[in-house]
């Protein structure tokens, strides 16, 4: 028992290192803050680690590994929405992009419309328009039917489209 | 021939579609220069998600990031040991702004635990070594909901969620004298301390950032005990109706 969660430990440590550009990404799309995003990350894969022995090696690590980073998020959101009845993080206001090479000002716009939209809708784009997972995947993560993502998905869309539309 | 609707052409454009739905949407696209534009509309975007985000999987990967993954840490084997405080803050990794390791809650919690024994103040009691919510504490636990919190109360309540035995754990921020922070799990008809500190001695951070936020060691005993998601506003009064069980 405890040779196994050292093997599954070691597993998963090496999968996640090649996980970890594609974790980032999805932390990103999720937080929009570069900080907030290596935060997560960083969270993870701690959890990650302590879990590893959860982990069933024929289960896709990303997705697993994936919803930890959704929960996680989702636990942050909620004990900040409480401190931010008393006060506002210094860098709440702070640029949510990295340098990249779109221009600035698409990518302005793109990180301001991800950020208007509501949470949840925010989760289906980041997991299936950025990370490629299938709707099925998707709903099985979040613990929803597979209409609930198409339908926010589809409402998602609607709304970024609305906001990017001025600028194309 | 149908109409084809905006879910099963975002489908189309998602690669989720199976080959016959496919060759049905190509072949209507090749005599429809309207549905040909909305799937353009549609890859639009999607290419403009994808050149956001896409660049960040060729940025370098943080080394505080890295290392974590890098060498099998001791603490792999035994995740439940206390790490010292000294030698995990003296590390060169820098340590994110809202998150700390079991392992510092673990020996927070320890401290706490030595530092309470003393001279356990009203909100708290000890018995058996163990220290439990009493008083005004207690009533907050027993009462007080997050999604609704009461105006002139010292103590709020934070997260509610279940431990991985199904115990309801609540925290807590009280900011009247003493000032303390911890995590309180059921236990009988009380609340059982297992985290309990300081938020004085958190550390650096405005004082008012001090005495509301949730200390990280706190946060980072949730992180380890937490199953699922904390609780939502319906599910937290439903727990109290049910008497925290």
């Amino acid at each position: 028992m405890h040779m196994k969660n050292t093997e599954s430990g070691s597993r998963v440590r090496e999968e996640l290192i090649h996980l970890l550009p594609r974790l980032r990404r999805l932390a990103r799309a999720l937080t929009g803050h570069v900080d907030d995003a290596d935060d997560l990350v960083q969270l993870v894969i701690e959890r990650a680690l302590a879990r590893a022995s959860q982990w069933r090696p024929d289960g896709a690590l990303d997705r697993w590994v994936f919803a930890i980073a959704r929960n996680a998020w989702r636990d942050e959101l909620r004990a900040r929405g409480r401190s931010r009845e008393v006060f506002v993080p210094e860098d709440d206001d702070a640029a949510t992009v990295a340098d990249g090479s779109a221009p600035p000002a698409q990518r302005l716009a793109l990180a301001e419309a991800m950020a208007a939209l509501p949470e949840d809708h925010r989760e289906v784009v980041a997991l299936v328009l950025v990370e490629g997972l299938s709707y099925g995947e998707a709903a099985d993560l979040l613990g929803v039917p597979v209409g609930t993502v198409t339908s926010r998905l589809s409402r998602a869309r609607s709304a970024l489209q609305d906001h990017l539309g001025s600028e194309a | 021939m149908n109409p084809i609707d905006d879910d099963t052409l975002r489908a189309y454009v998602d690669g989720q579609l199976d080959s016959a739905q496919l060759a049905r949407i190509e072949a209507a696209m090749a005599n429809d220069p309207a549905l040909a534009a909305r799937v353009a509309r549609e890859r639009a975007l999607l290419a403009a998600l994808r050149g956001h985000f896409d660049p960040v999987l060729d940025e370098p990967v943080p080394e505080r990031l890295a290392d974590l993954l890098r060498a099998p840490a001791t603490a792999d084997a035994e995740p439940a040991k206390v790490v010292p405080l000294p030698a995990r803050r003296s590390g060169r990794q820098r340590r994110a702004r809202w998150l700390v390791p079991a392992a510092l809650a673990a020996s927070v919690a320890l401290l706490a635990a030595l530092f309470w024994h003393g001279a356990p103040p009203p909100l708290v009691r000890t018995q058996d070594g163990q220290s439990f919510a009493s008083g005004a504490l207690r009533r907050a636990l027993d009462t007080q909901l997050a999604s609704a919190p009461a105006a002139g109360v010292e103590t709020s309540v934070g997260l509610t969620f279940r431990d991985a035995d199904g115990v309801i754990c609540r925290t807590f921020v009280h900011r009247d004298e003493p000032a303390m922070a911890g995590l309180a799990c059921r236990r009988g008809d009380g609340w059982s301390l297992p985290v309990l500190v300081a938020p004085a001695s958190e550390g650096a951070g405005p004082i008012r950032q001090a005495a509301s936020a949730l200390p990280p060691a706190v946060r980072a005993a949730v992180d380890a005990r937490i199953r699922g998601d904390a609780f939502d506003a319906a599910e937290e009064r439903a727990a109290r109706e049910a008497g925290w069980r």
